[in-house]
């Protein structure tokens, strides 16, 4: 019987791209879902927690000591 | 990322692990995803089934949503089990599909829990779809049964069982093996798509709620 490798690729790739695409929609979902939730926290009045930084952050300027 | 090596595993058993079956030729490995596939499928309508029961009997909103994301999560193993069949009816039968009992009885399992998910839609009471789909959910699953026997029950041109008949297996164990690791992969990630599917239906209703 022919190995008909085509078939063997057809089947596995639809399989993935179904299997990838329902992932994708749920982390799309996710994410748009964490949007809303904080775009409505900050409309309510709650703060977010601080973005994370990069190297070293400089203190705020009210907490800088003066110069002498 | 579990579910994800889980995959890489499989496809390296499929690939380099399992060798070429005899009568089949290449074509064969198809099976190393629509069986597994099937079984996934089986697993998730089984959890509608006892959480429809758990839904019907607490009204617990958690059962619910378990019941909705196995829902989902089962159609769209099914869904893989039937085009994964399909690719392989082909060039092994003949012919992309033909209605003998088994192909017959899966789609009508298809079709059930496809009525399933547009039931929800369709109620726009959130109390009353979730009544609602919850029945179908537990008249849904002996379907699952008659798919199994269908092969037994009556003339098919899809294969007697293989894996879970009772007797000795007329499987190699290479091959026995491969599926195994296969359906602990896709078992994985249905667990995975099932958690997140769940968490997501959660914050869905608190936001409308």
């Amino acid at each position: 019987m022919p190995d008909n490798w085509g078939f063997v690729a057809a089947a596995y790739l639809l399989t993935a791209l179904v299997l990838a695409a329902y992932w994708r929609r749920l982390v799309r979902r996710e994410r748009e879902h964490e949007r809303h939730r904080f775009a409505t926290d900050r409309r309510s009045g709650v703060t977010e927690p601080p973005a994370p930084l990069s190297g070293h952050p400089r203190p705020e300027p009210a907490s800088r000591p003066p110069l002498q | 990322m579990l579910a994800a090596l889980g995959l890489l595993a499989g496809l390296v058993m499929a690939f380099a692990v399992a060798p070429r079956e005899v009568t089949q030729g290449n074509v064969q490995r198809i099976m190393y995803v629509h069986v597994p596939a099937v079984w996934v499928a089986y697993l998730a309508f089984l959890m509608v089934f006892v959480a429809s029961v758990v839904f019907l009997w607490t009204r617990s909103p958690g059962a619910d949503r378990l019941a909705l994301a196995g829902a989902e999560v089962g159609v769209l193993f099914l869904g893989v089990n039937i085009a994964t069949g399909s690719i392989w009816g082909k060039p092994t039968w003949g012919t992309w599909w033909t209605w003998d009992a088994r192909l017959t009885s899966v789609t009508v399992v298809f079709l059930i829990y496809v009525g399933y998910l547009l039931l929800r839609r369709m109620v726009d009471d959130p109390e009353r779809a979730a009544r609602y789909a919850a029945i179908v959910g537990i008249l849904g699953a002996p379907n699952i049964y008659l798919v199994h026997v269908s092969v037994q029950w009556w003339r098919t041109l899809h294969q007697p069982p293989t894996l879970m008949k009772a007797g000795s297996a007329t499987l190699a164990p290479i091959f026995w093996w491969t599926i195994l690791a296969n359906f602990l992969a896709l078992a994985l990630l249905s667990a995975y798509f099932v958690a997140k599917r769940t968490r997501l239906l959660k914050w869905e209703q608190e936001a409308t709620a």
